[in-house]
This record gives structure tokens, C-alpha cells and sequence, in this order.
């Protein structure tokens, strides 16, 4: 049957009463269309309105709703309107709708704010976290007293474990990161100092940068996107599950159990992979240095031997706890901080590796700074 | 009455395991059916089988005149569009709020105007019996009891003939499972709903059930209404309705 003739609706005066005849299939698939046709009737506030059913082939609370809807907007109440003709499963319907339907629109949008009301939200959600990163900050210390008062409660297994995956399962990765990155910055200074002659000086440029910068940030980097976002999701989904409360509950602290463990193996393990990230990339320059600027192994480390100096190492070196607590204190702080729904474990662990790489930076950048007063 | 679901020797497979051996039922028109059984008897399976989510290894279900496995995916989305489900912890959306959540398969299947599709929101709240405020809160803030009512809001929206419940009074208070299976009475009688609940509450069978389906060792042991159920010679049926007494 062709729908967009059907009419839905036909009214007539009978005896001082406007009858309104219902006529096919009220039924949301049509919803437009009968609502077109109730507001094409021009109808207006009157004395008596009586729905008739009899014409009616089926009937939807939709299409119920939006009859009723419409004869109340015209300022039509209870009294005023009455129904006959329907079988009895449509009244059935009808009474109910009837019933349910004293309600105003529904609103409630997830917001689509504008770009100054998006722009102060962020900044004082920032502050926000700032401030309580502070407070977290304060109580994983407070709990690494207590700790340091009765040692024995240290988690000497989980530390290893998180040890296990933070460092050792990260080697490969920031090796061959480092060993690329080496490569990459002895080719590039070689291409220059071939044509002053001055290829030696390739090693000196290549220890200098992986030693005091590169090696250090790069494994910096790869442990706040592999195990920041490991530590949020891990203490996200506990927290989604209540094992976090459930851990408060055994009378046990979750900053003990679950946070300080985690922050002892990552600032740990980040030294030892910066140390082999040192080792890779050194590695990555030394094959540059003997297949394109003719210069042997054996002098390459002899040249470094020579020209490195031990304190940019141990500069490059003593920066990285600091950047592991970072990452972890941050990534810890994001899991606890998950709501009780799944899609929040997403947001925040998406938070942890932003935080932690810009936090990494800025500490980094820091460090130059003061090194540089200090005349390191 | 016209069954709309029909259900002849089904049988699945996990592995070498059978979960269904040889499943067979129907369901008519305005109905009110519900599917017991103990834990590990494929009852949440099942339903994923019939609803066109997990395709069972032989046997044939013809869902509203359709046969639902030999349908193509067309064919499968529009049967869909046909039957509302009520997953076990609601499913709603997390990102969206409840009344957003509503609006969506008006949204996706409609052509209505945004002011009536808000109204119909509206309208949908109130008739699983929740206040116009809860549609601007996002799931995460409701109670386990509103989810459920929300979820079932959503579930009706496009007017299904068929309403699927997963589990529908489990986790609630039994104040509130008992106000749930009378909204849901109230609408399969209203509406002319046919209403197919997978549960293992008592109470539902008892307050609400036209007939109960008992499926046990990968077959249907028991069919009819819950009184003849009852009266089966079976261990699990005697200690199941014992548990009542």
C-alpha cells in the first residue's frame, strides 16, 4: 500500500462533539506523516473531542503519544476528550499511554560546550589534577616512611615482577629505539664532517648526545607509553572492580601495595635501560663510523675513550630516576583516580602517557638548565 | 495465536562440548515465556542464538515468519529492528547520557524531527517509570535498578513486537525486581508484547510467567505453564522450586 496517500486522520462535527477518525496504521514507520496530517487538520481548542478507533488497522505507543501530545498542546484536558471504538487491545494500549505520558521533554545533552567555556574547563580540570597530583605525592611519601620505619612490609615480590616486565621486557625495544637513533644522528653529523675532514669528530658528537640526552630521554619516552599506561590500566581495572576498596578493607594500605612497589622497580629499571639505550646507540654509531666514514671499532672507542667524559654518562644517568618517578607517581595517580566505568580506564590511560612524555620534557629541559648554572 | 518464535532441534557446539542437543520450542504471539535452567545450561547462549548474534551449529529458528540463520544480513537487520533486547547489566552506552541513549535507534532509524524525538524520549522514560531528569545523567550515575529501566527504554524505542530479557531482575533489590516484572507485565499486556525472559528468579516465575521453558543436559525437559513445570519429575525442578519453600 502506498503510505504517503494515506490521510491517518479525518475529522467531522457530529452532534456538537468533533470526531476525529483514526484511520491505517499508526505506527512510528509513519510517525512524520501523522504528524504532518494532525497538524494539516487545523484543529482548535474545542468543546468536545472524540477519538474514534473503529478505522484503525494498528496502533504504537509513538503513534499514541503523539495524538494525545498534540490534542494536549491545544490546551484540550482530560474531560474534554474521549475515546470508542478501539478493540480492546489498543485501549488497553491507549490507557497506558494516556497514563505514562504527564512528562515534559526530555533533555540532557553530553555537552557541546564552546571554545572559551572548553578552554576554561580544561584549565580548571588541570589545576585541579596539579594540585592532587601534589597531595598524592605527599601521601606515597608519608607511606614510604611508614615503610622505611618497618621495612619488612616491603613487597619484595611484586617489586621484582614489575621489575621483570618494566625493565627486562623493555630491553629489546629501547635497544634497538637507540640503536636506530644512533644510526640516524651518525649519518647525519658524518654527511657534515666528511666534508671538513673532520669524521673523528663523529664520535665525540654521537657519545656527547646519546650519553647526556638521547639515551635518557628516549628510554624515558618508551617506558611512560609501555609501562605508564600499563600501571593506569592495571590500577584502573582494579579500581573498576573494587579491588582497590577491597584491599583497604584487609586493612592493608593500596599505596603500600599497589603504588610503591611499582615506582621502586621503575626508577630502578629506567637507569639500567638508559644505560643500555647508551650502549645501542653508541652500538648504532660505530657501524655508521666504520661502513661510511672509514673509521675501525677499535678507534671509534679509543676516540671515545678519550673525549667522552665520565660525568655527562652519570649526568645522563642520575637525570632518570627522577624521570621514572614521574612516570610512575603520575600513572599510579591516573589509575586510582578511574571512575567506576570502563570508558574511564581509556580516558586516563590516554592521560598517563601525555602526562608523563610532556612531564619527561619539561624535567628535561630543566635539568639543562640547572646543569647549565651549575657548570656540569 | 501465531508463534513468532520457533525453535526446532537446535544444536551448538563449543569444542567437542554440546551445550544444545536438540533444542525444540515456540513462542506465540503476546506471550509472556521464560527460559530456566542451572548455571551452564546454555540459557544465555541460546538467546544469543536467537537474537542473531552467535550462529548455532544445526537446527533452525524462525524468528516473526523469518528463517533467522538462512536471512541475509539486510534481511538480519531489519528482523532486528523488529525485537528489542534487554542485555544483563543494561549495555547502555557510557558515553552518552540516558536520554541520548534513548534517541539513538530513533536516531539511526528514523526520520523524525529532533523536537519529537526528545518527546518520544520523554514518553519512554515515563513509561518504564523513570523521572525526566534521569535522561540528562549518564549511566555510570544510575542505580543498578534505574540502568535496567533505562536499558528497557531503549530496548522499546522502535516499538519491537518481541522483547528479549537477559537476566532482567538479577543484582536488583527485591522490591525492585518485583516492581521490574510488573512494568514488564504491565507492558506485555498493554502493548501486545511478546515478552521471552532468560532468569532464574523464582518470583518472576511465580508473580508474572505464562509458561516456563526448563532446559537441562542440552534438551527442553519441561514445557507449559509454571504449575504443570512444577509438578515434573525431574531432580533439578524439585530442588529448584524447593528452594522456595
Amino acid at each position: 500500500m502506498d503510505q504517503s496517500a494515506e490521510r491517518f486522520i479525518e475529522h467531522r462535527v457530529e452532534g456538537g462533539a468533533t470526531v476525529l477518525y483514526l484511520t491505517g496504521a499508526w505506527r512510528l514507520a509513519h510517525l512524520e506523516a501523522i504528524a504532518r496530517a494532525l497538524a494539516g487538520l487545523g484543529l482548535s481548542l474545542k468543546e468536545r473531542y472524540v477519538v474514534d478507533g473503529s478505522r484503525l488497522r494498528e496502533l504504537d505507543t509513538a503513534a499514541g503519544f503523539t495524538l494525545f501530545r498534540s490534542l494536549a498542546s491545544l490546551g484540550c484536558t482530560e474531560a474534554m476528550v474521549s475515546t470508542r471504538g478501539f478493540d480492546a487491545r489498543h485501549r488497553r494500549l491507549l490507557a497506558l499511554v494516556h497514563e505514562r505520558m504527564q512528562c515534559p521533554p526530555a533533555e540532557g545533552h553530553s555537552g557541546h560546550l564552546g571554545f572559551v567555556p572548553r578552554v576554561g574547563a580544561a584549565a580548571v580540570a588541570l589545576a585541579g589534577l596539579l594540585r592532587t597530583h601534589n597531595a598524592f605525592l605527599g601521601a606515597v611519601v608519608l607511606e614510604a616512611l611508614t615503610l622505611a620505619r618497618r621495612p619488612r612490609r616491603f613487597r619484595l615480590r611484586e617489586t621484582v615482577s614489575q621489575f621483570e616486565s618494566v625493565g627486562f621486557d623493555a630491553v629489546p625495544i629501547v635497544a634497538l629505539v637507540n640503536f636506530l637513533i644512533g644510526v640516524v644522528f651518525a649519518y647525519l653529523l658524518g654527511v657534515q664532517a666528511q666534508r671538513y675532514g673532520a669524521n673523528i669528530f663523529v664520535v665525540d658528537g654521537v657519545g656527547l648526545a646519546m650519553c647526556r640526552e638521547l639515551a635518557p630521554l628516549l628510554a624515558a619516552v618508551i617506558v611512560a607509553g609501555r609501562s605508564g599506561a600499563a600501571f593506569t590500566a592495571q590500577l584502573g581495572t582494579m579500581k573498576v572492580q573494587e579491588e582497590v576498596d577491597a584491599i583497604s578493607t584487609l586493612g592493608l594500605s593500596p599505596i603500600q601495595v599497589l603504588v610503591i612497589p611499582r615506582l621502586a622497580a621503575i626508577v630502578v629499571a629506567l637507569p639500567l635501560l638508559a644505560f643500555v639505550g647508551d650502549a645501542a646507540g653508541i652500538g648504532g654509531g660505530m657501524v655508521v663510523a666504520a661502513l661510511q666514514l672509514g673509521i675501525s671499532p677499535a678507534a671509534f672507542l679509543e676516540r671515545l675513550h678519550a673525549t667522552l667524559p665520565e660525568n655527562y654518562l652519570i649526568i645522563g644517568l642520575a637525570k632518570t630516576p627522577v624521570f621514572a618517578a614521574f612516570i610512575a607517581l603520575i600513572a599510579c595517580r591516573m589509575g586510582l583516580l578511574v571512575a567506576r566505568d570502563a570508558r574511564s580506564v581509556g580516558i586516563n590511560t590516554t592521560s598517563t602517557v601525555v602526562q608523563s612524555i610532556v612531564w619527561v620534557i619539561v624535567l628535561d629541559a630543566v635539568f639543562a638548565v640547572v646543569f647549565q648554572y651549575l657548570g656540569i | 495465536m501465531e508463534s513468532v518464535l520457533e525453535v526446532q532441534d537446535l544444536v551448538t557446539r563449543f569444542g567437542a562440548e554440546r551445550i544444545h542437543d536438540g533444542v525444540s520450542f515456540s513462542v506465540r504471539r503476546g506471550e509472556m515465556v521464560a527460559l530456566i535452567g542451572g548455571s551452564g545450561t546454555g540459557k544465555s547462549v541460546l538467546l544469543k542464538e536467537v537474537i542473531g548474534l552467535l550462529r548455532p551449529a544445526a537446527g533452525s529458528i524462525r524468528l516473526l515468519g523469518a528463517e533467522l540463520w538462512r536471512s541475509s544480513p539486510d534481511e538480519m537487520n531489519a528482523l532486528r529492528r523488529r525485537f528489542g533486547m534487554l542485555f544483563q547489566d543494561g549495555a547502555l552506552f557510557s558515553s552518552l547520557t540516558v536520554a541520548e541513549n534513548i534517541a539513538v535507534p530513533f536516531r539511526e532509524n528514523t526520520d523524525l524531527p529532533a523536537e519529537l524525538v526528545s518527546a518520544l524520549v520523554g514518553f519512554k522514560l515515563s513509561l518504564v517509570g523513570l523521572a525526566p531528569e534521569t535522561g540528562a545523567k549518564m549511566p555510570a550515575q544510575l542505580s543498578g535498578g534505574m540502568r535496567k529501566r533505562a536499558a528497557l527504554a531503549r530496548a522499546l524505542a522502535l516499538e519491537p513486537e518481541i522483547l528479549f530479557l537477559d537476566e532482567p531482575t538479577s543484582g536488583l533489590d527485591p522490591v525492585g525486581a518485583r516492581a521490574f516484572d510488573r512494568l514488564v507485565r504491565v507492558l506485555c499486556d498493554s502493548l501486545g508484547l511478546t515478552v521471552f525472559i532468560v532468569t532464574h528468579d523464582l518470583d518472576t516465575l511465580l508473580s508474572v510467567i505464562d509458561r516456563a521453558i526448563v532446559l537441562a543436559h542440552g534438551k527442553v525437559i519441561a514445557d507449559g505453564p509454571v504449575e504443570a513445570v512444577r509438578r515434573t519429575d525431574d531432580a533439578w525442578i524439585r530442588d529448584y522450586f524447593a528452594a522456595r519453600a
